[in-house]
């Protein structure tokens, strides 16, 4: 019995030194080291700053007001937080490795919420993120679009106004809340047109144990305040009068929706087709703005399909997989361009029906929930 | 039981609100190599492996995905249904990379038992026999799935 305490106690006491030791290395590296002043260099000299040492590199960018984007607030986990370092990055963590491919490796990519600024720091990021604002809104309208699918309809108040592009996306925080201890940061692509820069609207839709979807359907309300960062993203029109497919389901509607009606407002007349996919018909949203839109603009029709068994009579539109239906409608893609917003599952199998039609890579552009 | 500190550091990552709103827990309160030795101990009971089990959820999982959220039958009696969402989540083992974040809903209509599953499950299941806690959204009881896949 007496070796068995003997034991437990040399045990206890191990564990409290481990545990006391951790805690002073914590302590000494947040409050006795002291890396000094670094200076950080952002696209060689487009922006340059000094900080103390010390932070994580996306945190030190966050308080100089560039905005890479991330989605678990720095905790080495969503992978998004990438940028290349020339310079100063230090060697590579364990925590950084499974999240890179090799070819990233190569070319000096790191995960910038994981990179601790001890030296100076040379960088690169897309010019575009140097753009990137961080706004602060209010809840100006909040409705349900389907059964788990809402609009949020927010209204500018610092900055009071916004540019972007049809395709870009911001960054919401969904903020610490009963079950969610920590603010995380989930990006939607914006639905309003560019026109009505003092609003901005989005289309979200329910993820089943999702932090912030979650918070959009139990705790956000009409009148509260909300933080978000943008406009951020590549997926846009391109600049020629080819006839376009579009191809989206669920919030994949977004870009569109901003799309369409920014096309509206400055006469861009662009044949295109533009095929929804829901399973159910409860799952469908906007027809009737798209059948008022197909009757004002000439060059615009809307093809909507359902793959579920909607019973007959409650249904007219197309039936089957989305990716059938463009088959069947799409007798060759000479000349075409093709949209995809979506689920990478349905983003993959739409591209593989691009391709049969003869669609080549380079006229396919996507923006994959992923 | 004295948990390792990579047992500790998974188990703080399995908490609700670090990496998904209810956590991969649910109610157990055991210690995390309890709950996997338990599950091992059933899968093994039934002459099955992890492996397998894994196997068919995958199987499953790529039926259910060709689907794009239309149910589909993956065996007679076996329907399955998979809800894309955005995003991706990490296995709360380090260093084992981002899993997409949708579930698949299996459904015996022989029975009416329904369970649900992501990626992230069969990962979880195959690299280091974890069916989730008791409570757990994503539980797969090993001798509730064993059955449903008709491996039992």
């Amino acid at each position: 019995m007496t070796a068995l305490y003997i034991i437990l106690i040399s045990a206890g006491v191990s564990a409290a030194l481990s545990v006391l030791l951790a805690t002073l290395l914590i302590v000494a590296e947040r409050y006795l080291v002291n890396y000094g002043q670094c200076k950080i260099d952002v696209n060689q000299g487009a922006k340059e700053f000094d900080v103390r040492g010390g932070e994580s590199l996306l945190a030190v960018l966050r308080n100089e007001n560039i905005f890479i984007p991330s989605a678990c607030g720095g905790r080495g986990t969503c992978a998004y937080c990438k940028c290349k370092i020339s310079a100063g990055g230090g060697p590579l963590s364990p925590t950084e490795t499974p999240l890179l491919s090799e070819e990233e490796i190569a070319k000096d990519i790191r995960i910038s919420c994981q990179v601790k600024v001890r030296e100076d720091v040379k960088l690169e990021i897309p010019e575009e993120l140097l753009l990137v604002q961080e706004f602060t809104a209010e809840v100006e309208r909040i409705r349900d679009l389907t059964h788990d699918i809402k609009e949020l309809r927010l209204k500018l108040i610092d900055p009071p106004r916004i540019e972007f592009t049809p395709g870009h996306y911001v960054q919401l925080e969904a903020p610490a809340y009963e079950g969610n201890p920590e603010p995380v940061f989930r990006a939607y692509s914006i639905s309003s047109p560019p026109e009505d820069a003092e609003h901005l609207e989005l289309i979200v839709r329910l993820v089943p144990g999702g932090i912030c979807t979650t918070w959009v359907f139990q705790h956000l309300s009409e009148g509260d305040d909300v933080h978000f960062t943008g406009p951020y993203g590549e997926f846009r029109l391109s600049e020629t009068d080819a006839p376009m497919v579009w191809i989206a389901g669920g919030s994949g509607m977004a870009p569109f929706w901003s799309l369409l009606r920014h096309m509206k407002t400055h006469g861009i007349e662009r044949q295109t087709r533009y095929f929804f996919g829901a399973v159910s018909k409860r799952d469908m949203f906007f027809l009737d703005e798209m059948k008022q839109l197909e009757e004002e603009l000439s060059w615009f029709r809307f093809i909507p399909a359902l793959s579920g068994d909607e019973p007959e009579g409650e249904w007219d539109g197309e039936r089957g997989l989305i990716t059938e239906v463009v088959g069947r409608h799409v007798d060759s893609g000479d000349g075409l361009e093709a949209y995809l917003c979506g689920s990478p599952g349905m983003i993959d199998a739409s591209i593989a029906v691009l391709h049969e039609k003869g669609i080549p890579d380079e006229r396919i552009y996507f923006d994959k929930f992923a | 039981m004295k948990l390792t500190p990579l047992h500790e550091k998974v188990t703080q990552r399995m908490q609700p609100g670090v990496l998904c709103l209810e956590g991969f827990l649910g109610e157990d309160r055991r210690p995390l190599p309890e709950i996997i030795d338990a599950d091992s101990s059933a899968v093994a009971g039934m002459g099955l492996t992890h492996e397998q089990i894994a196997d068919e959820l995958s199987v499953v999982l790529r039926h259910a995905m060709a689907a794009m959220g239309t149910p589909v039958e993956v065996q007679q009696d076996l329907s399955a249904v998979y809800t894309e969402a955005m995003g991706r989540i990490p296995s709360p083992w380090p260093g084992e990379g981002v899993f997409a974040k949708g579930e698949a809903e299996l459904t015996d209509t022989r029975t009416g038992t329904t369970v649900r599953f992501t990626p992230l499950s069969v990962h979880l299941i195959r690299a280091h026999g974890f069916y989730e806690g008791k409570g757990a959204r994503y539980r797969l009881a090993p001798r509730t799935i064993a059955a449903m896949l008709r491996l039992i």
